[in-house]
């Protein structure tokens, strides 16, 4: 018994099965986390070595070359970089899209073990870090305090990030700008001297006098005690007590050599924020600090951002009354609204499909039976997400909105054969039963066709891959299921629905008689077109062939692009003063900036600037650029729906502002706030060479013609400018005079400028270190330094003058490697208008131009290298789709003309791709290219319908046009009709305005226009070329038969 | 004792056992899925991809005197659908065990 009779005449089966699975797939709905993207691990690692007090040149060839040696040999590996600055050296490996991070962590860390015996010895052990998307913070939210601000980081530690991490799902909380309290010992170097006391003495008695030492134990009478000694400091003030030295037969304390200050830090990157608080006060650029919150890995960022956000108000209350949180960036609202979106898109899509199947059928019950697939199969992908560990996320949403106007296709071929049944006067379950197996192999076979598409889509290698794989999985599950529901729901659903003679009330004449004429007429007209097209082939080929040919004009004008830039509403701004301004120089104009723009942009929900110098133990801004000449802001926009200027406009109208400034020597302003996916597009341009002036000179020749071109926004050197330090050049044979080595004075100066860290107060169960070092007025010029005593063995002090000299000179800050070599990248950001392959291919003709030096060799890469290697893995898996399908056809028409005929409709869909990305001006980039891919399958299903049934009443014995004609007009509706479902069904995606819908906007506007464009050309080319070709195949046969009758002939 | 062989679309299969049961005539021999086609009108039953549906066949040895109310069974069953085909044909029975 087959799949189909069983499903017919077991209906409770059929239904329970079915219900089961939709009980299963709203089970997995709720426990489907909700989730921006799905969960990309990433392709880079970092290994990060810090080396106390070497220079850039220094970690360049003592860590980041030896590193880079090794590591060079991890499998996968597909870029070695490496930034090798002051104390710290940034080993990069990018992996090929796809690796095993795991593993290769694995690897790397096996590769550390062998080379640490080849670092200096003083090296520490090195640090491998992995960003992914679940490192993306999910709330930063923003603290401002006026008296409060030297204690904030203690208050907020306590009531703020404790209860925050308290909330489960939470990973980390972390706070920054937000100075640490510290206790200075600021000492006078001239009473020092008088006393002949060194930092070091002091900084060794403080340790020894703030200890705690155990006793051990005694024995009195029956008693045991444990003796203990407290010599802890219980106040920062005590410290002004203490006993470091005699003279003269007087003690000398600390205070009467130092001054105590219990302090906040004093060199730390500020934070200034713009926002409306928790209370609704709006500020604009008051001193605070952020507080950074990201979850565990696999947590659900919607509920825990909620979470956090509910919990907001409570916490506020227990903060002093000059302390304000507010938020700066929530993800849950955006991922919410990104969600949202694309729901509304699929419910839009839903009654679009509803309406269509409707008009055509015209019958409410056969327009239930088939509308009842999409929700069964959506809902069967859920399961899917579950079992796979994925969230509910835009690629996953997308999905269920594309396959939405396709699951029907199958319902809508199986209702209406039995539908034929049953006008002809079967029993509703007989007729179900025979209907379903008449049309059950071409069924499977376009279902087939669909798979032979979006099974190979989960293979795509490269970013793509990531993006895409979700997306080929969740389309081939619903394709299967709605097929299996096709084969057996629909037929039962039928058996038990459908009725002979259905009365038809007034409504039903009034309404769908004319939609019926229409329709009458609409076939008549088609039967007459092929009818002509049938007899003059030769113009229609020829007009179609010029069509498609014509179309290819049209690629010179279609810009093209890698992924769209998508509008999240964040913006990221680096302004850049000359090298070696004073932090407060920089934060006073960046305060005023912060103004006008809030002033001149009112998009502006929240803002946030930091400015000045890292913390060296902060992992996080220590890879990013920082220092005191530079201030990083993070502006965050309302959202999509709120505003009417686009985020790019906004960007564009910053970067004009920004160049009124003449203080800031380079801005940056990125749209996306710089963030991987979605983020900002450019080409680098690579300069390798070892020589520095070399390399200097070319990127400053490249810059000034690559500026030029036009569509351009911005042109970033990576390479920061040379900075100038203070050096002091010690004689080695003064120092052995004195009996000192460089080492010893090199730890006498640190100590004196940088201070010396030797005890930790504690309070609270908090530690503050406690750092003695020269007062700030001590260690303001030249003189100072040179002043420094450096006391040797014999105690005698000698001044840092008579050992050396103090001299000015200028290094790079950073030196960068790429593959073992040193580079320089030009990061060429594309404005709005700006089009990446024009830029490209312009930029490449500058490369080609220039006179460059033959030690120095250029490359482009960033953007535009990705958009090369994924167009070239599309275009070889778009070749391989085509490959498959045309199997898949030859298989279900046991034919090889067949199929050939079917895939002409293939050109006419890149016509109508063509064509409807020109009018819209929408740029060709990854994601048209996918839709490209998906039509591959979708476009062939209209001819395969058309060609089966012409076979079919050939078969029957009608002669070649007759037949041709015949089918046109029977099949007419039907291809039509799933046509119309899957173009209308990507409407609603194609002219998105929820947020996120850039995304999917070429892909949708792709599809309809290209579906919708080959469908007319099929209609016609298709049944004309089988005309053509089943002629000529009767020509040659008749031949060779009379060929073999004259044989016959002649051997009688 | 008369032979009647009925040749029908197999849609009918149901409708003919309960005219069979109906008319008193328990015993028939039945064949499914099998192929013909009509002599004037009737479209061929080849259970093939351009002619889909499949005949069915009952051969059922009926009394004298049941045969006319059979048959007119039958014929009012085959103008309730004519599209679909029926048709009926009585033979002479020699000898049976």
């Amino acid at each position: 018994m087959s799949l189909y009779s069983t499903a017919v005449k077991k209906p409770i089966l059929t239904a329970l099965c079915f219900l089961a699975i939709v009980v299963f797939g709203l089970f997995s709905l709720t426990r489907l986390s909700v989730d921006l993207y799905p969960d990309i691990e990433t392709n880079q690692v970092m290994v990060i070595t810090a080396y106390q007090g070497a220079s850039a040149a220094d970690i360049e060839t003592n860590v980041s070359k030896v590193m880079e040696n090794t590591l060079n040999s991890v499998s996968n590996l597909k870029h070695i970089k490496s930034s090798s600055k002051e104390n710290i050296s940034v080993v990069t490996l990018e992996f090929e899209y796809g690796t095993d991070i795991t593993e290769a962590t694995n690897d790397i860390r096996d590769k550390l073990d062998q080379v640490s015996n080849y670092l200096p010895d003083e090296v520490s052990s090195p640090i491998i870090f992995k960003f992914g998307t679940d490192d993306i913070p999910i709330v930063i939210l923003s603290v401002t305090a006026n008296e409060s601000m030297s204690a904030l980081y203690k208050i907020l530690d306590d009531k703020v990030v404790n209860p925050l991490n308290r909330i489960s799902g939470v990973g980390t909380v972390s706070l920054s700008g937000i100075p640490k309290r510290q206790i200075y010992v600021y000492c006078d170097p001239n009473k020092l001297e008088a006393y002949n006391l060194g930092i070091e003495t002091i900084s060794s008695i403080i340790a020894a006098e703030n200890r705690n030492v155990p006793g051990g134990n005694i024995d009195m009478g029956s008693n045991t005690f444990s003796l203990r000694v407290q010599g802890e400091f219980s106040d920062a003030r005590e410290l002004a007590d203490i006993v470091v030295g005699s003279y003269n037969g007087g003690n000398i304390y600390l205070r009467d050599v130092a001054r105590i200050d219990d302090r906040t830090e004093e060199r730390a990157q500020e934070a200034y924020i713009t926002n409306t608080s928790t209370r609704g006060e709006r500020f604009v650029g008051k001193s605070g600090g952020i507080i950074i919150i990201q979850k565990q890995s696999g947590a659900n960022s919607v509920s825990i951002s909620n979470k956090v956000l509910e919990k907001m108000p409570e916490l506020q209350a227990t903060l002093p009354s000059d302390v304000d949180l507010g938020v700066i960036v929530n993800t849950s609202t955006s991922i919410e609204n990104t969600i949202n979106s694309l729901i509304e898109t699929i419910l839009v899509t839903f009654i679009v499909v509803l309406f269509v199947v409707l008009f055509f059928l015209g019958r409410w019950r056969a327009t239930f039976i088939v509308m009842l697939t999409i929700p069964i199969s959506l809902i069967a992908s859920f399961i899917y997400l579950m079992a796979s560990g994925n969230t509910l996320n835009i690629i996953s949403l997308s999905s269920l909105s594309i396959a939405i106007g396709m699951v029907v296709d199958d319902a809508i071929v199986v209702l209406e054969n039995v539908t034929n049944h049953i006008e002809k006067g079967s029993e509703p379950k007989q007729a179900a039963i025979h209907g379903t197996n008449e049309v059950a192999i071409s069924v499977i076979a376009s279902t087939l066709t669909m798979l032979a598409v979006f099974l190979p889509l989960t293979m795509v290698p490269g970013m793509a891959g990531i993006m895409f794989r979700q997306l080929g999985w969740i389309v081939s599950i619903i394709m299967i299921v709605s097929t299996i529901g096709a084969l057996t729901l629909i037929p039962m659903l039928c058996s038990q629905l459908l009725r002979l003679n259905p009365t038809k009330g007034k409504i039903y004449d009034l309404l769908f008689s004319p939609i019926e004429k229409g329709l009458d007429k609409l076939d008549y007209f088609y039967a007459k077109v092929l009818s002509w097209t049938v007899v003059n082939r030769m113009k229609t080929i020829i007009l179609s062939l010029g069509i498609f040919f014509s179309s290819l004009f049209l690629l010179k004008i279609i810009p093209t692009e890698f992924f769209p830039t998508m509008d999240g509403g964040r913006i990221g701004v680096t302004l850049e003063f000359p090298m070696g301004t004073r932090m407060e120089i920089a934060r006073d104009l960046a305060l005023k900036i912060m103004d006008e723009f809030n002033e001149k942009y009112p998009e502006i929900n929240a803002a946030s600037f930091t400015a000045g110098q890292a913390d060296t133990d902060n992992t996080f801004a220590s890879i990013q650029s920082n220092g005191s000449h530079i201030v990083s802001w993070n502006i965050n926009l309302s959202s999509v729906g709120d505003r009417e200027r686009g985020l790019e406009e906004i960007c564009d109208l910053m970067r004009k502002d920004l160049e009124k400034y003449p203080e800031i020597k380079k801005s940056k302003v990125l749209a996306g706030g710089g963030a991987s996916m979605g983020g900002q597009t450019s080409v680098d341009v690579e300069i390798i060479g070892y020589d520095f002036d070399q390399t200097n000179a070319v990127a400053k020749m490249l810059t000034d013609k690559i500026s030029n071109v036009k569509g351009i926004a911005s042109i970033n050197n990576t390479r920061e400018e040379y900075a100038p330090e203070y050096q002091v050049d010690f004689d080695r044979e003064k120092l052995a005079l004195h009996g000192l080595n460089m080492t010893t004075v090199a730890s006498y100066l640190r100590n004196r400028i940088n201070g010396s860290t030797s005890s930790y107060y504690r309070e609270d169960g908090d530690e503050y270190d406690i750092t003695v070092r020269y007062a700030p007025q001590f260690r303001q010029s030249i003189e100072d330094l040179e002043n420094i005593i450096v006391y040797n063995n014999q105690g005698k002090g000698i001044r840092i003058r008579d050992l050396g000299k103090v001299v000015e000179k200028m290094s790079p800050p950073t030196i960068e490697r790429k593959n073992r070599e040193r580079i320089l990248t030009l990061n060429a950001y594309l404005g709005p208008g700006g089009v990446l392959g024009d830029v490209a291919a312009e930029i490449q003709q500058i490369l080609a131009d220039a006179d460059i030096p033959s030690t120095v060799s250029t490359n482009i890469s960033g953007s535009f290298e990705d958009q090369q290697d994924t167009f070239r893995d599309l275009g070889l898996l778009g070749a391989l789709i085509i490959l498959l399908v045309f199997i898949v056809l030859a298989a279900q028409f046991e034919s090889l003309t067949d199929p050939f005929i079917i895939m002409f409709s293939l050109p006419f869909a890149f016509t109508g791709v063509f064509i409807g990305l020109a009018l819209t001006n929408t740029p060709l980039g990854v994601m048209s290219m996918i839709g490209i891919i998906m039509l591959f399958g979708i476009v062939v299903k209209n001819g395969i319908v058309l060609i089966d049934y012409t076979i079919l009443n050939r078969e029957r014995g009608m002669a070649i046009k007759q037949a041709v004609v015949d089918a046109g007009r029977s099949r007419l509706r039907p291809v039509l009709m799933t046509t119309l479902t899957t173009v209308l069904g990507m409407i609603p995606m194609a002219v998105g305005l929820g947020e996120g819908s850039e995304m999917w906007k070429s892909m949708g506007m792709t599809v309809a226009w290209g579906l919708a464009f080959s469908t007319l050309i099929t209609l016609v080319l298709i049944p004309t070329l089988y005309t053509t070709f089943a002629k000529n195949g009767l020509v040659r046969r008749r031949k060779a038969f009379s060929r073999s009758l004259k044989k016959q002939n002649n051997n009688i | 004792m008369k032979a009647v062989f009925i040749s029908f679309d197999l849609a009918h299969y149901d409708n003919i056992v309960k005219i069979l049961d109906r008319t008193s005539n328990r015993g028939f021999t039945a064949w499914e899925n099998i192929q013909g086609r009509g002599s004037k009108t009737g479209e061929p039953h080849y259970g093939s991809h351009a002619w889909p549906g499949s005949n069915g066949a009952i051969m059922s040895m009926v009394n004298d005197e049941r045969v006319a109310s059979l048959l007119r069974e039958l014929k009012k069953l085959d103008e309730l659908r004519p599209a679909l085909g029926l048709r009926a044909f009585v033979m002479n029975v020699e000898d049976c065990i």
